[in-house]
C-alpha cells in the first residue's frame, strides 16, 4: 500500500509537472515569439482569451507540482536532506523549482495581470510588466533545463 | 542577463551551462559530504580505542 502511494504522489508530481512546464514552453517557445508576426487586431485573442487561461493552469501546476513534491520527498524520508543539500543530486533540482515556483506566483502572475489588463493599472504601467514578466518566464526556461535534469537523473542516473 | 534572457537560443545554451556546473558541483559536495560522514566515522572510532 506504502508503494502505491509514493507511486501516486510521484505521478500526481509529475502530471502537475507536466502541466506547469509544459505552459512555461509553450509561452516562451511558441506564443512569445509569435505575437510579433500576430496582427494588431487578432492580439486580443491572445491576451484577453488564450494567456488567461493558460496563467491559470500554469499557477496552479506549478502549485501542484511543489505540494506533490515536497510529500514525496518526506515520504522518501530526504526532504531534509535535500533542502540542505546534504543530498545535492535531488537538492539542486528543489530549489531550483521553488525558485520557479516562487517567480510563478510572486513576479510573473502579479506582472501578467497588470500587462493583460486583467487589473486595474496605468497603461505607462503595461510595458514594464510585460517586460518583467517575460523576464522572469525566460529565467524559468533557463532553470527548467538543470531542473529537469536533476530531478531525472536523482532518480535515473545514479552516476550524476 | 536581461541580453541572455532576450534570447531564447542563448538562453537555452545559458541553461546547458548551468546544467553543468550543477553536475560538477553535485559531485564537489558528495566529496564533500562523504568526507564528513568518512571524518565522523574515523572519530567514533577513535572514541572506541
Amino acid at each position: 500500500m506504502e508503494d502505491f502511494l509514493l507511486f501516486f504522489v510521484r505521478y500526481l508530481h509529475v502530471l502537475c509537472g507536466v502541466m506547469w512546464i509544459g505552459i512555461l514552453w509553450y509561452f516562451n517557445f511558441v506564443q512569445i515569439p509569435s505575437m510579433s508576426k500576430i496582427p494588431d487586431d487578432q492580439k486580443p485573442a491572445i491576451s484577453k482569451v488564450i494567456a488567461p487561461e493558460a496563467l491559470f493552469w500554469f499557477r496552479w501546476g506549478a502549485a501542484g507540482t511543489v505540494l506533490f513534491g515536497l510529500i514525496l520527498a518526506y515520504m522518501n524520508g530526504y526532504i531534509h536532506e535535500a533542502f540542505t543539500l546534504q543530498r545535492p543530486d535531488i537538492g539542486f533540482g528543489m530549489w531550483m523549482g521553488l525558485i520557479m515556483a516562487f517567480n510563478v506566483w510572486f513576479i510573473i502572475w502579479p506582472a501578467q495581470k497588470i500587462a493583460l489588463g486583467l487589473v486595474e493599472a496605468d497603461a505607462s504601467a503595461k510595458p514594464a510588466a510585460g517586460r518583467r514578466a517575460m523576464l522572469f518566464s525566460r529565467t524559468n526556461t533557463l532553470l527548467s533545463i538543470p531542473m529537469l535534469f536533476s530531478m531525472i537523473s536523482a532518480q535515473n542516473a545514479t552516476g550524476f | 542577463m536581461s541580453k541572455i534572457l532576450q534570447s531564447l537560443p542563448l538562453t537555452i545554451v545559458a541553461g546547458i551551462v548551468l546544467t553543468i556546473i550543477m553536475v560538477i558541483a553535485t559531485h564537489q559536495l558528495e566529496n564533500m559530504n562523504q568526507s564528513g560522514v568518512e571524518k565522523t566515522m574515523s572519530d567514533l572510532q577513535k572514541k572506541m580505542n
